[in-house]
């Protein structure tokens, strides 16, 4: 092969609606629209990441909104103040996302209850304005960061877990519904990548669990930037006949 | 690093969806078109960009046995090394399982699947092509997940082809990536005769909740896969099917 690679991911003209925008998956994803001529509305419910953030993006203009997702009643609102600011929407991406390690044994409700109000409610109280003509002209494209752990099992993430594989089913029939309005559904799906998340993580594990858990992965952990273009190319033109699927991007992990 | 003389071999270059391939890919790399049929493959180099760069390799993939001497021996006449390997030949007969020859299956299973495996295996000799190939995309099929009446062999062989892929990406990791691209239905040559029934042709286009597919869908997911944009995915099968799978109701 040579050098020479054509970017075939463009998103220009474009308006994406991105959570989790602060940090790690939504925050690359974020940088990687913006890139390729998107313009990007980021959410998230912490400000000084965001106002950091979009000071450094190319193109534009951006905005950003400041929002706890765990408010799902909220959410139709949100969509609607952000299109009547910054226009129409093409799709969004749901990367905003929470995690509790603890043993089923212990979790209390309202644990998991704010585990799938973040990751699972608040992805279809986003996604369900896309039908709506006032927020999507027509034509779009949908996209949940969801987890290998949605397929696997991980010992004592079974909150994450359920919110995660309700993303998968949630995906697949909004993706018939949303059909004839020609926007699509689609989940990714990473192993483990290097975001304040997984740092989270690790501080909870010795040397030899880490190393144990980066060899599940034939390719070692991923970065926030591997998700990045998952996403971009769901999005651009290239994804134009993908929907109701989940591409699992993690380094070969649920291979073996 | 990539270098002067890396190539991406795609089979079944001759016609359908190897052919998109080679015109796409044509214009980012240097091709090693395989297939069967020595003039069809020379009609497709003449549709690429700038096609002296491309060179063609005439070989039936169902003599799988003399895969690994003749590739092993091509690469070394025409001093060029294989990076990227696209697997989009196959067999499709549609016929009731009562019609099926096991001469038949064992074609298929030849075409499908061992080919694969054999191209593979040479690729990875040292002897043979010095460690470079990077990545390997298999065509396989929404067929590999979900039965079809008279798709019994090429469902089977799919499936293999997929369960190769995945041992593939584990064994080979991290020094090549292998994944499976699943296309639903699309217009090419190999399905032309179902399209040809009305019947069928309205049935699937009812099935399919995007339209049917064209080529150049699942040629972007390809060259996705292949690009170092997808560096951190092995082991996946990508599904390119414009949301039939997932219609319950079809």
């Amino acid at each position: 092969m040579t050098t020479h690679e054509p970017n075939l991911l463009n998103l220009a003209g474009s308006h994406y609606l991105i959570t989790g925008a602060g940090s790690g998956i939504g925050r690359a994803t974020a940088a990687l629209f913006a890139s390729l001529g998107a313009r990007v509305t980021l959410v998230d419910c912490d400000e000084a990441p965001l106002a950091e953030l979009i000071d450094n993006l190319p193109n534009g203009p951006h905005a950003r909104r400041v929002y706890d997702l765990a408010d799902v009643e909220g959410i139709d609102d949100l969509v609607r103040d952000i299109v009547s600011a910054n226009g129409r929407l093409h799709g969004m991406v749901h990367a905003a996302g929470t995690q509790v390690v603890m043993p089923a044994r212990d979790i209390k409700p309202e644990m998991w209850r704010r585990i799938l109000a973040v990751n699972t409610e608040a992805a279809l109280a986003l996604a369900r304005n896309m039908a709506r003509k006032r927020v999507c002209q027509g034509g779009g494209s949908v996209v949940f960061i969801s987890s290998v752990m949605a397929m696997a099992g991980s010992a004592g993430s079974v909150a994450y877990s359920m919110s995660k594989a309700a993303l998968h089913g949630m995906a697949r029939s909004l993706a018939l519904e949303l059909a004839p309005l020609s926007v699509r559904v689609n989940c990714i799906a990473p192993g483990f990548v290097r975001t304040p998340m997984l740092e989270r993580l690790e501080r909870t594990w010795d040397a030899s669990q880490r190393d144990a858990v980066e060899a599940l992965h034939p390719l070692g952990f991923g970065e926030a930037q591997d998700i990045a273009h998952a996403a971009a190319f769901l999005a651009a033109a290239t994804g134009r006949w993908i929907t109701g699927t989940v591409l699992v991007v993690d380094g070969g992990y649920l291979a073996k | 690093m990539p270098q002067d003389n890396d190539c991406l071999l795609v089979t079944g270059a001759s016609s359908g969806l190897g052919r998109e391939m080679a015109r796409r890919f044509s214009a980012s790399h240097r091709l090693i078109l395989g297939g069967r049929d020595e003039e069809r493959l020379r009609r497709t180099r003449a549709d690429c960009h700038l096609p002296d760069q491309h060179r063609v390799w005439r070989h039936d993939l169902t003599d799988v046995e003399g895969i690994a001497d003749q590739l092993a021996d091509f690469l070394a006449v025409h001093d060029v090394r294989v990076s990227g390997l696209v697997h989009s030949a196959a067999q499709l007969n549609v016929l009731p399982l009562r019609s099926l020859a096991p001469s038949m299956v064992l074609d298929t299973f030849r075409a499908n699947v061992l080919s694969a495996m054999e191209l593979v295996r040479t690729l990875t000799k040292k002897r043979v092509n010095q460690q470079r190939l990077r990545s390997v995309v298999f065509v396989s099929s929404i067929a590999s997940q979900f039965g079809a009446k008279g798709f019994s062999a090429y469902s089977a062989s799919k499936g293999a082809l997929d369960a190769l892929m995945k041992s593939l990406a584990v064994e080979l990791a991290p020094g090549v990536r292998v994944n499976s691209v699943l296309p639903g239905a699309l217009r090419t040559a190999m399905t032309a005769s179902m399209f040809d029934d009305p019947q069928v042709a309205d049935r699937l286009a009812a099935d399919y909740p995007l339209g049917i597919g064209a080529p150049a869908d699942i040629v972007d997911a390809v060259e996705f896969l292949l690009s170092e944009k997808a560096r951190w995915i092995t082991g996946q099968q990508l599904v390119v099917d414009g949301g039939r799978t997932t219609n319950i109701t079809a």
